[in-house]
């Protein structure tokens, strides 16, 4: 074969790069700047705080980072996966277990962000974050060895089982073959600030933390969509279209797979590790089942596969959920001089939004251009059988 | 190249975020705020509604005034609808806006001690502050008290302890329930939890108060034993239990875990609850299904701080409750709506006493005092320096007729 030039490394492809710093950079200026500017006019101080505040926003970067570990998993390779909140909990107590006074009868410090006297693992944060993820890939990779064999609904099903098992260890933690590992449903409070050299980052320096977690997604943009262009990314795509063919081609199908689960759940580890430190805890109750399908939900309703349209879905639905509806009902409420609960039609809402878009928009907000065809196979089948019977 | 259409989505979305954001300009009255952070949606929905009532009604009747300060109420709501009870970002985030906020002065809540948790420690660093709260249900030791390692100091990062509450902890609740278990003439005890953070500290202080009376207690561990509230019976359990002949039977827990089958079975197994006592915390009051339960008939309950019908008659809280009637028409969900007022109260009359910033509440906060003809619940509410209730009352009500009726009550020294 004659060699060309590597396509998919042309300066297109990194264009992205430099519309998401222009975002990333303008959050930042915005909420670490303007806002806290006493000149900033009141209402619109209020407006923003009531609308979209920072720590709302830190949060569904958050959920970006691990709706795009999910993405890799579910809308990639095409492996449906019920159970991500696990590798969550497992970043999340990472977090807890090496950030914290949790260990209380341990010393151990290393470029912690806390004194040298205070009890305890305390590991810097940027570790940690590593350390976070690569545990939740070890875990993904246990995790996922047992279900190659399975397809579909049965793999759904195992995962889910996965996904219930492992939050419950942590839920029953606080005696596991007599060792507290989790401080049970008391949670693991107090979790060690995140250090920047020159300080370490309180409770009040979001514009920081957005950084931060920007940073972060970043690097799960960057993973998603150079992997996506390689081989190992090719290889995803043609196991999750037919998985007999492309073993058939060739493809490894154990390693692919592995592969995938491996990487999606990395990205759960450092979303876990940069939760814990947003929240400043780890509570075993969070990590339920419900919190699965949300996540699968932003994947499913952004666009699976197309990473943009999935930061799009988690930053929809997060917002939603935590912050949109409540915002929305008191603007409502005090306009129309009602008393209505709108957070309590949250279910309503989301369960509606997805039956609205099954029907008319299968493929989510942003569709990936691959998928989009793939599911409207048929209909255009039958558009060119027709058009050759016009002929 | 074509329209990129994640471009026009952007845009569209952050023009339609300015424009809501432009619409909703609202100027300040210069009115002081206090907030309310509850779980308004989920199992506790109804209780945080009644509790807002409750507070709602109390400024009503104060003319929205503290002293010479006017008063505004805001409600937040700590729980999502994603995880249908109180969810920790939502708390992470109501703290950073109570902060925010700069008419606020004061935060009343929250309902889940594990919520508090993650506000108190924010509140306390709060620049302009501390901000202070004023809890009306949380019962966890560690708030205030030393009980695990680190606790409570790590709560409060500046040493300022923000943080007071108008309930007793877990603690008082379950020796209480150890000194009523003795008086019954209880020997033997077998103690349960709901493995919960709740349900294991009141187990846990119960099996500790119960040995040092010198009661036997039969089950292992600081805490007794976990039930499975997934279980679909507990036939195994009580058979065990059965066979090490207890005379009373003590579950630290909540009614939702599956209550309602561990009642069923523990009569079925180990008989009625006169010939095997049958007990429980706070955590099976107010419930009309465990009370429907014929099985429940003859189980005591214990509960932190009074149960409404205990409230003393001819003060306040009798007028309370009538004038929570006439408002609403309904009476309020449980006495820890009317505590929410209490807190409220406590709140407002810091306020009053203050020069109407945070720190000045915090101060005046530190020698709040309403005497019991003043206080809607009806006791004195008066705090000690952990920022706990002094008056330690414990309930005991017995089922009765389908009814929680008053059996006894223990002031614990």
């Amino acid at each position: 074969m004659a060699k060309r030039p590597i396509s998919n490394v042309t300066l297109s492809n990194r264009k992205w790069a430099l519309g998401y710093t222009i975002a990333g950079a303008l959050l930042f200026l915005i909420y670490q700047f303007l806002l806290p500017w006493n000149g900033l006019p009141d209402g619109i101080y209020r407006g923003v705080y009531q609308w979209m505040p920072p720590a709302a926003v830190n949060e569904s970067l958050v959920y970006v980072i691990m709706a795009l570990g999910l993405n890799i998993v579910v809308g990639y390779a095409g492996l449906l996966d019920l159970g991500y909140v696990a590798f969550w909990a497992i970043g999340g107590y990472c977090a807890g277990w090496f950030m914290s006074e949790f260990f209380y009868f341990l010393n151990i410090h290393f470029f912690g962000s806390v004194g040298l006297d205070r009890p305890g693992i305390h590991i810097n944060f940027w570790m940690v974050l590593i350390i976070g993820g690569f545990v939740c890939a070890l875990f993904g990779v246990l995790i996922g060895a047992p279900t190659l064999r399975l397809k579909s609904d049965y793999l759904a099903l195992v995962t889910l089982g996965f996904g219930e098992i492992i939050p419950q260890v942590f839920f029953n933690g606080e005696n596991f073959f007599g060792f507290n590992i989790s401080n049970g449903t008391k949670g693991i409070v107090i979790v060690d600030p995140i250090p920047v050299g020159v300080k370490n980052l309180g409770p009040f320096d979001f514009g920081w933390k957005l950084l931060i977690f920007i940073l972060l997604a970043a690097v799960m943009v960057f993973i998603s969509l150079r992997l996506r262009r390689g081989r190992l990314g090719r290889a995803w795509l043609a196991i999750r279209e037919d998985e007999l063919a492309a073993s058939m081609m060739g493809v490894p199908l154990m390693r692919t797979k592995l592969a995938s689960y491996a990487v999606g759940a990395f990205a759960g580890g450092l979303g876990g590790v940069a939760f814990a430190t947003h929240v400043n805890g780890v509570y075993a109750e969070r990590f339920n089942f419900a919190i699965s399908i949300f996540l699968l939900a932003m994947v499913v309703l952004g666009g699976m596969g197309n990473v943009w349209g999935v930061i799009l879905g988690a930053f929809v639905l997060s917002w939603v959920n935590g912050t949109g509806l409540v915002a929305f009902g008191k603007t409502f409420n005090s306009q129309f001089g009602t008393n209505i609960d709108f957070a309590s039609f949250t279910f309503l809402l989301f369960g509606l939004v997805l039956i609205l878009m099954m029907l008319f928009r299968r493929e989510g907000f942003l569709p990936e251009s691959r998928l989009k065809l793939v599911l409207n196979e048929d209909e255009l089948d039958t558009a060119s059988e027709a058009k050759k019977a016009k002929k | 190249m074509k329209k990129n259409p994640a471009k026009v989505a952007v845009i569209a979305a952050a023009t339609a975020a300015l424009s809501l954001i432009l619409v909703s300009c609202g100027g300040g009255s210069g009115a002081l705020v206090i907030a309310s952070d509850l779980p308004k949606q989920g199992g506790s929905a109804d209780q945080s509604a009644s509790t807002n009532n409750a507070i709602k009604l109390l400024l009503k009747q104060m003319n929205n005034m503290a002293g010479t300060y006017e008063i505004e109420f805001r409600e937040y709501d700590n729980s999502t609808a994603a995880k249908g009870s109180w969810d920790d970002a939502q708390c992470a985030k109501n703290a950073q806006e109570h902060v925010a906020a700069k008419d606020e002065v004061a935060v009343m809540g929250t309902y889940n001690s594990g919520c508090a948790k993650i506000i108190v420690p924010i509140l306390n660093q709060d620049p302009d502050g501390p901000m202070i709260m004023v809890s009306n249900a949380n019962t966890n030791p560690g708030l205030t008290k030393a009980w695990e390692p680190g606790e409570p100091d790590k709560y409060y990062p500046t040493g300022a302890r923000n943080y007071w509450r108008v309930v007793t902890t877990d603690d008082n609740q379950g020796s209480a329930a150890a000194q009523f278990a003795k008086s019954l003439g209880v020997k033997k005890v077998y103690v349960l939890n709901d493995r919960q953070t709740y349900g294991q500290g009141v187990a846990q202080a119960f099996t500790t108060a119960a040995k040092a009376l010198g009661l036997t207690i039969l089950s292992d561990g600081p805490a007794g034993e976990g039930w499975d509230d997934k279980a679909p019976n507990y036939e195994a359990l009580f058979t065990k239990i059965a066979a090490l002949k207890p005379d009373m039977v003590y579950v630290g827990g909540i009614f939702d875990l599956n209550g309602g089958q561990l009642v069923k079975d523990k009569v079925k197994y180990l008989g009625d609850n006169n010939k095997v006592k049958f007990m429980m915390p706070d955590g099976f009051t107010g419930y009309p299904d465990f009370l429907a339960l014929p099985e429940a008939a003859g189980a005591y309950l214990s509960f932190t701080g009074l149960s409404i019908d205990q409230f003393p008659t001819g003060g306040a809280a009798e007028k309370f409750q009538a004038d929570y009637l006439a408002e609403y028409g309904v009476a309020p969900t449980s006495s820890f709506s009317v505590y929410g007022a209490a807190a409220a109260q406590a709140i407002l009359d810091a306020i009053s006493r203050s020069d109407g910033t945070r720190k000045g509440v915090y101060e005046a906060m530190k020698t709040t005092v309403i005497p019991a003809d003043k206080s809607v619940v009806g006791t004195e509410l008066k705090f000690d320096a952990n920022g706990d209730i002094l008056s330690k009352d414990i309930t005991i009500l017995i089922v009765k007729d389908g009814k929680e009726t008053f059996q006894d009550k223990i002031t614990i020294k």
